[in-house]
């Protein structure tokens, strides 16, 4: 078996593990109202970004019991770099709708946040992905996580300690407004691989390159185990299949995914993508750590998974994650 | 007050300048290695420059390396910057060739034997040369385009003090490697001309940033024409500026920017002002090891 450049480099990530029991969230964050042992996630349908996505993201909200109100608010969405024959970057209007719907509900603060990974000029490419020209007063709620000040966090798998932005660090709650799409790392990229974007580049570069040496599966967790208690809303109006997460092909599954354990979000996303989330080496990971991930245990509100699952095309290496 | 293109950026650099003497990437925020070095060399022969250089001198850690905040304790690429600074300053003492030391015992980790073995057995998956060594962001991670050119731009001004076979193989194999992970267009990506065998679109910062690299390096009249098409479409100021410092070092003529627009954004301005007809580009110039 073949295996690529940024699996086979992380030798030194298998002490990762060691630390799993002693995990815990970084910060005191809002919780979404679980029933024991279970978690909802809500799936809403959304036909077109032209839809009144305010009102689906509250009703989405809505369903998983969030409360906002006296919160800063962090939207961090997925920008990471522009291609107008594609859709790599959550659109333009989820980001915009969840501005609104957050501040309607009473968030003391709402910014958008990204660190792109590949492209420097994060303004530019905002601009390219119509963020600076539809969201009113972006320059001034917009961080760019990737040169912002940070402050460093003890404990990030093998490497001991790893800086990270401080209006992340600060932030009450974490939205992570993902895109739904297949990835030629990982698997699928969904709410706990946007994690990445909060990575500083300043200091670990474009790529973030660190991530892999590490381990991409393990960076996945590790940030998500920090960001523990983060909101999730996973754009799927139009997805990305095929050769994601930036060459692969526009996917109409026409939802949008929301919730508060955001491995129950991502197994819910990949059943719907027509992944077998427990095959997802991140969320087998995760699974019972860091949220749930057996579909049994989800408490799904909204539209059931059956009636709004379409398969995206996998790249030959990810055939085996077909979800029968 | 100026009203010159350049002059607006020089006059916005000095008032935004910190305290210790450093530049933020953005307005009310702490000094970061990058904005200081480029804000530093734009500002070059002024007064702010000798403060910028006085707090990165105290950045450089005992191995010789530099970390890029007065908080983040870990080395990365601003190491390379401040040996180009430092040779630009005409300051040639131990803080200078400790950092030329740092540079020549730091590439990536691709060029480690175990993953050149592993490429050449075939069970790593990989379309770059694992045996040309380059360098990466931070230390114990994979090469990448953009340190590698500020390492091989620290590295050739620092080849008139420092004479050594060491250094100057260092170079031609960090030119070779430059133009072993040349994109099919002649561009530049941040280091990776396919995935999966699949090719990957270059950029025009990084493409830019890669030709700052190569000065004197033969064969690159399509990577140039690529830069110079794109000078005129890019939307990025970053973009942009690195597209016009390449072309300026390349002999191009290129009119001033057309921007008017003054940039909140330090590393910007400062490359901006570099990149101005009569900005400091010159500073970066090199010549062959």
């Amino acid at each position: 078996m073949k295996i690529t450049r940024r699996e086979f480099l992380p030798v030194g990530a298998v002490g990762l593990l060691g630390g799993y029991a002693a995990w815990q969230g970084a910060k005191t964050r809002p919780k979404t109202k679980t029933a024991a042992g279970s978690s909802p996630v809500a799936v809403i349908k959304a036909a077109s970004y032209s839809d009144d996505l305010e009102r689906r993201i509250r009703d989405g909200i809505r369903e998983c019991d969030l409360d906002v109100r006296g919160l800063k608010v962090l939207l961090k969405p997925n920008l990471v770099e522009f291609d107008p024959n594609t859709c790599i970057n959550t659109d333009v209007s989820v980001v915009a709708a969840a501005l609104n719907v957050f501040r309607s509900l009473g968030a003391a603060e709402v910014r958008i946040g990204e660190g792109p990974g590949h492209r420097r000029d994060t303004y530019a490419i905002a601009e390219m992905a119509r963020y600076r020209s539809e969201i009113p007063d972006f320059d001034n709620i917009f961080v760019d996580l990737n040169r912002d000040d940070v402050s460093p966090l003890q404990g990030f798998a093998d490497r001991g300690e790893i800086y990270l932005p401080n209006t992340a660090l600060r932030a009450d709650l974490i939205v992570s407004l993902a895109k739904m799409k297949t990835h030629h790392w990982a698997g699928a990229t969904l709410s706990m691989k946007n994690f990445f974007g909060v990575v500083p580049g300043s200091i670990y570069g474009w790529p973030k390159n660190e991530l892999h040496h590490v381990g991409i599966p393990q960076s996945i967790v590790e940030l998500t185990r920090i960001f523990r208690g983060s909101f999730a809303i996973v754009d799927g109006i139009v997805g990305m299949e095929g050769n994601g997460p930036i060459q692969g092909t526009p996917k109409s599954a026409g939802v949008l995914v929301m919730g508060g354990d955001l491995p129950a979000v991502d197994a819910t996303c990949c059943r719907i993508m027509g992944i077998d989330p427990t095959k997802v080496e991140y969320l087998a990971m995760a699974s019972d750590k860091l949220g749930i991930t057996e579909e049994s245990r989800i408490e799904q509100r909204g539209e059931q998974i059956r009636t709004v699952r379409t398969n995206f095309n996998l790249i030959e290496k990810f055939h085996q994650l077909r979800l029968a | 007050m100026a009203v010159s293109y350049l002059g607006v950026r020089l006059d916005r650099l000095r008032q935004a300048q910190n305290g210790d003497g450093g530049w933020s990437y953005f307005p009310g925020k702490q000094s970061w290695l990058e904005p200081t070095f480029y804000a530093a060399l734009a500002l070059h022969g002024d007064p702010a420059a000798d403060r910028a250089w006085d707090l990165l001198r105290s950045w450089q850690r005992p191995d010789g390396s530099w970390h890029p905040s007065a908080d983040v304790q870990i080395a990365n690429w601003g190491t390379s910057l401040c040996v180009t600074l430092a040779h630009i300053r005409g300051e040639f003492g131990e803080p200078f060739r400790k950092g030329v030391a740092n540079l020549l015992d730091t590439s990536g980790e691709e060029s480690k034997f175990v993953n050149r073995a592993a490429a050449k057995l075939g069970i790593l998956e990989t379309q770059r040369d694992f045996s040309l060594k380059a360098w990466p962001w931070k230390p114990n991670t994979s090469s990448w385009v953009e340190p590698t050119v500020h390492a091989l731009v620290a590295l050739k001004k620092a080849s008139a003090q420092v004479s050594s076979a060491d250094l100057r193989e260092r170079v031609r194999i960090g030119e070779a490697q430059l133009m072993n992970v040349r994109c099919s267009s002649g561009g530049w990506n941040y280091g990776d001309p396919a995935v999966l065998h699949v090719e990957l679109p270059a950029y025009p910062e990084t493409t830019g940033l890669a030709l700052v690299g190569l000065q004197g390096h033969k064969d690159l009249g399509k990577s140039l024409d690529l830069a110079s098409r794109w000078l005129k479409e890019t939307k990025s100021p970053l973009a942009g500026a690195w597209v016009t410092i390449a072309l300026r070092l390349h002999g191009a003529d290129v009119p001033e920017s057309a921007v008017t627009e003054v940039s909140a954004d330090r590393m910007i301005l400062a490359l901006e002002a570099l990149a101005a007809p009569e900005g400091n580009h010159h500073l970066l110039k090199t010549e062959a090891a």
